[in-house]
This record gives C-alpha cells, structure tokens and sequence, in this order.
C-alpha cells in the first residue's frame, strides 16, 4: 500500500521526534501495565490473606421461620410453630460431611461447635470465643499449628489452646489451668496446652480452641455441630458453591466474600482507582499521539496542498496521517508493554524477610491484551483530527503559504 | 481540433467580509494543442488566480472551463481532484517536490498514490522522465539535496509522468538564477516541440515569454487582445 510507505517515510523523516512520541506512547502503557498488576496483585493478596486463614464457605442451620401450611380439605389453616427456644445445631452433620467428601472441589471440611465462654483466673476474667474442632484437623481452615509459640497442638481431653495476647493478659502459660465457664453456666478447669500468636490482635486477644470432644458437654451438644467450615480449591468458585450446597442441605451458607464485606468494598474502590489512572495514562498518550500529529500535519501544510493539486484524494492522504497513527500505536504500545512487564518482573524479585513480595504486584496480569487493542484503536482514533485537517485544506491555500 | 483549453467568460470576485475584489472579468482564453503559451501581466493582475481556475484548484465565481474537450468546472472535488491527477499538470514557483522522497518518486507519486503504489511501469516511466530533463544522474537523489533547478526539473518530469493535456505552470523559473531558469525554459520548449505538450506558463518576466509561441496579457482584469500575439521563440 502506497500510504503506508508514505507514512512511513513521514515518520522516518524527523526520527528523533518519532523516537520521542514512541517512547511517550510506551512510557504511558508502561504506566497502565504497572499500575494494571499491581492492582491486580494486590487485590490478589489481599483476598490471599483472607481465604487462607479463613474458611470460604460456612454452613450453619437456617433461621427458622414459622411457617403456614394451606389446607383446602380443612377449614382451618395449620401452623407449623417453631420454638425459638429450641437449640440451633446440625444434627445431621455426619451425612452433611459425607456429602462434602464426595465434592472434589472440596479441600477441607471442618465440624465445628462455636460459642462464647469465660477464662477465670483468681479474680481475672476473660470472655473468649471458643472455636472446637477434631484435634487432627486443627489447621483445616486456619494454620493455627503454624502459629504456635509456646507448647504444643494435642488438644487433650481438658486442653485449651489460646491466644498470646489473652495469656498475657491473664498471666498464663503453658501447662497452667484456668476455669473454663460456657455460656451454658457449666465451667470446667482446662489446662493451657499451647499459646499461638496470629498476628491479628483480635485473635491473639479473644480466640480459643478446644476439642471437639471437650466442647460438647461443655456446650450441651451430646451430639450436633453449630457450623460446618469448608475450604474450597477455588476460592472464586466459593458463591456458587454456597448456592448449591445451601439447596442441597437446606443448611445456610455463606461464602467467604459475604463474610468479608469490608474487602469487597476495599477491592472495588482500589479496582475504580486503577481505572481512573489506567485511563488517564492512556488519554495522555493519546493526547500526545494527537498533538504530535497535529503538528506534523500542520508542518506539512505545503506539502499536502501540492499532492491535492496534483490530484492525490483527500482520502489518501487521511489514511497517510491514520498510518502514522496506527504505527505509533503498535510499536508504542508493543514496546510499553515489554517495558512494563520487564519493570514489574523486576520489582517482583524484591521479597520481604518473610518470602513474601515487598511489592504485591504480578506481572502477569498486566493487562497487555486489553492496553496494546486500547493504544492501538486509540491511536488511530486519536489521528482522526489530525487526518481530516490534512485532508480538508485547501490546496490553494497551503501552496501560497 | 479539439482544443487543450477553453476558458469562456472567466469571472472572478473574492470576497473577503463585506468588501469584494474583482479579479477577473469575462476572460476567454483558448489554448490549441501543441501551444507554449505565456500569460504575462503586472503584479496582482489576477495571473495565479486564473491559473489556479483554469487548473480546478479555484472554482470561478462564473464561466466555463473545457479541458481536452471535456467540461471540468463542474466537476464534484474527487472528480476534480482524479482529473487533476490524470490530464493536467503543475508547476509552481515554490515547495514542488516532497522532500522526504528521492526523485525518482516524486515524479512517480501521482501515478503510484492514484494507483496502486509504486510498479516497475511507473518506475520505468519516470526514470525516462527524469533522464528527459537531464537528472538520470539524480535519479535515487532525495529531493530536499536537489539545486532549486534540478528541483524545477524534476517538478517538469512529475507535471508529464501521467501525459497530460495541459500543463500548468506557475512562474516555473521565479525563484532560479538565470543560467538555470534558461535551462529549465529550454525544456519546455524542447519537450513542447518534440512532445507537442501545451504548456500554460504565467509570468511577468518578458524573457520567460520569448521562449514561448505565443504570448497573452492580463490587464485589470481582462485578456488585453490587442497584445495576443503569436511569436517565433528563440532556440
Ligand atoms: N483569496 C483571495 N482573497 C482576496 N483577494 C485575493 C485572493 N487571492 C488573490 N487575490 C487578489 O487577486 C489579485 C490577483 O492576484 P494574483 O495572485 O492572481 O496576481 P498575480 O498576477 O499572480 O500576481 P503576481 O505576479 O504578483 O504573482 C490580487 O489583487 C490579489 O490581492
Ligand atoms: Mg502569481
């Protein structure tokens, strides 16, 4: 195509100039890749943190509602009364887990009894939240035996493992008994068994862990559960997951996502900040791409008119300007987009003392589909102006200049 | 005969806000083939602007161009413009080549641009050009390296390349010293002998019209027929 040598000719003539608007162009989907996978990784480790110390879906028995049955045999309506009185548990849990065992998608099923107790120590008292659970499968949902400091995991039959921060409180360490009162009034005396430190204040302040078995007495479950944890391979999948075991156990579940409201919101509002800087690198770009048209065309003005006096149509000569748009675009955004996941790789090789990324970002997720079709398509929409001013001006005129 | 060009009652009147310049009045001007024609008239006397008509760059405020027999100030603007590119060529003083390009391609880019690029006939074809007007020494020469005479010359070669019926040229040698202006007006002489080319040259240089074969003058806005004469050009 004879346009395209022209165009290409045109840029070739002020090389530093192109070199300069290439590299403007480059530098500004350098700015959106980066932006694009830090955005990404850290939306990525943020969920990370959550799901993995956190279960992705929880089952726990529905609320009750009284319902109202219809009878059009009888003149009366029936009532199916419900007791509020009556415990809330999952009685069935055994057949609820073995269903769960059969889902692939499933990683790890964790029965659990949770309520609410006191630790007395002399005249000190805490209130703890008591999470029980089977002793082998302590780190089912949160990597509890990872994060203990001081004694050991068993579980013993009158074992308590509780946070750092409530040990020092309380004064205890390992080995030491406390009195262990529910709120079902009943209190027992348990032994410190092992102290974790999460890291999470709260958790380190408030949280305890008993066995199963212990709880149950204590609780005044001889048999049931109060709620089924499960962790999933996917954690994207963890919504629909709920819906359909939800309808499979009339059990009520609830993913992780409705759990974590406040991330959700965090990830949007961080998912709209990149998009705002995402397209103001990229108006930028395209503003540049424009104005150093523009000026070309303007440059050329004599030029220009001469081809239309010999008769070269409008149209050739706003498919010149297009060209140069469309090649500005491509070898910009091609080049931005190497620079930007050669920066990003490069920041990825920082970690923390701990092994983790001093930078969540990940370059992989740059974005590099979506930018090179947005500079490219912007590209040449951005030499549309600078295309029609060429293609309108009067020959005349531009050749008497 | 039919003629090259034929410009009946050629009225022209700018108007700039609410004051207008009236430029050209009832201008007849006939051209029969094989004509090397000097439009002379003093500065301002409307030469460019009836140059420009005649050539479709200027629409007429009244009047009727024919071209090669053929009416041409009716034309749509890409009509305009494919005529232009096909049966009229141009030269003008100033800013003819495009200089990003050897000259060998500016003499092919009216046929390449209106084509399909640039192909071994265009190619061949201008090189014969060129060699016509004395640069197959400058044939890959860029054209912005040319002296403002080889540029002229090669702005000849370009006006051929598609063998129009009419070429236009406006102050050709303005801008030349005058060993090369005489060089370029030798040219189209030779090219106008030889190939029977009609040349339209606008001018005000009186040495300009003694290379041509007839010669006609604009005054205040008319064709002054008293002073439309037939010369024998030196050689
Ligand atoms: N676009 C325009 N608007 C208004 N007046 C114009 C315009 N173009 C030309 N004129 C006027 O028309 C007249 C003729 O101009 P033109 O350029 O045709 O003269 P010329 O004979 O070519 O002069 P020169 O020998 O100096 O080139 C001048 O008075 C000029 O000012
Ligand atoms: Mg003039």
């Amino acid at each position: 195509m004879f346009a395209f040598l022209v165009a290409r000719r045109y840029l070739g003539s002020n090389p530093w100039q192109t070199a300069l608007l290439v590299a403007g162009v480059a530098l500004g989907v350098t700015a959106f890749v980066f932006i694009t996978a830090l955005i990404q990784g850290l939306a990525t480790r943020l969920t990370d943190d959550v799901t993995a110390k956190s279960a992705h879906v929880s089952l726990e028995p529905a609320d009750r509602v009284a319902r109202i049955f219809h009878n059009p045999r009888l003149h009366t309506e029936a009532v199916a009364l419900v007791s509020t009185l009556q415990r809330r548990q999952i009685r069935a849990w055994t057949a609820t887990v073995a269903l769960l065992e059969s889902q692939t998608s499933v990683t790890a099923i964790s029965p659990q009894i949770t309520g609410s107790a006191v630790l007395v120590r002399g005249e000190a008292a805490a209130p703890v939240a008591v999470t029980a659970i089977d002793p082998r499968q302590l780190d089912a949902i949160s990597p509890v035996s990872r994060e203990i400091v001081a004694g050991d995991t068993s579980l013993n039959a009158n074992g308590i493992l509780i946070g750092v921060r409530l040990a020092e409180t309380m004064g205890l360490s390992v080995g030491q008994p406390v009195l262990f009162r529910t709120d079902r009034g009943i209190a027992r005396l348990l032994v410190v068994e092992g102290i974790f430190k999460s890291g999470v204040q709260s958790v380190d302040e408030r949280v305890a862990y008993l066995s199963l078995d212990t709880a149950r007495p204590l609780f005044l479950l001889p048999a049931g559960v109060t709620n089924i944890e499960i962790k999933l391979k996917d954690t994207g999948q963890a919504r629909s997951f709920a819906k359909f075991i939800g309808g499979a156990t009339g059990l009520r579940a609830t993913p992780w996502q409705d759990k974590n409201s406040g991330l959700a919101d965090a990830l949007t509002a961080q998912a709209q900040t990149g998009t705002l800087i995402q397209a103001f690198s990229l108006i930028s770009v395209l503003i540049g791409i424009a104005s150093a048209l523009s000026l070309s065309a303007n440059r050329r003005r004599s030029e220009i008119g001469i081809m239309r006096a010999f008769g070269i149509s409008r149209n050739f000569i706003a498919s010149v300007f297009l060209l140069q748009g469309l090649m500005i675009g491509i070898v910009g955004a091609s080049l931005g987009c190497f620079a930007g996941y050669g920066l990003c790789s490069w920041l990825a090789t920082f970690t923390k003392t701990d092994g983790t990324l001093a930078l969540p970002i990940a370059p992989s997720e740059g974005g590099y589909a979506l930018v090179f079709l947005l500079t490219t398509g912007g590209a040449i929409m951005a030499s549309v102006i600078p295309a029609r001013s060429a293609a309108r001006l009067d020959a005349l005129e531009a050749i008497q200049q | 005969m039919t003629a090259s060009l034929d410009a009946r009652s050629i009225n022209m009147t700018f108007r700039n806000g609410d004051e207008l310049t009236r430029v050209l009045v009832d201008v007849n001007v006939t051209l029969a083939p094989g004509e090397l024609v000097a439009l002379l008239g003093a500065s301002g006397s409307g030469k460019s602007t009836l140059l420009s008509i005649v050539g479709l760059l200027l629409r007429p405020t009244a009047g009727i161009i024919t071209i090669g027999g053929e009416r041409a100030d009716i034309l749509s603007d890409a009509k305009s413009s494919r005529f232009r590119n096909t049966r009229l060529g141009f030269i003008f003083q100033f800013h003819n080549l495009l200089p990003d390009f050897t000259a060998l391609e500016n003499v092919g880019f009216p046929a390449a641009a209106a084509g399909d690029g640039m192909n071994a006939a265009i190619r061949r074809r201008a090189e014969m050009l060129l060699s016509r007007v004395g640069l197959s020494e400058r044939i890959n020469f860029p054209a912005a390296r040319l002296s403002g005479g080889q540029k002229q010359r090669v702005a000849i070669a370009r006006a051929l390349m598609n063998h129009p019926q009419l070429v236009l040229a406006d102050e050709p040698t303005g801008s030349l010293d005058r060993a090369s202006a005489d060089q370029v007006l030798a040219l189209m002489r030779e090219i106008n002998r030889e190939d029977g080319t009609t040349f339209l040259v606008c001018t005000h240089d009186e040495r300009v019209a003694s290379h041509c074969t007839r010669r006609i003058t604009l005054r205040d806005g008319r064709i002054d027929s008293a002073l439309d004469t037939q010369i024998t050009p030196e050689t």
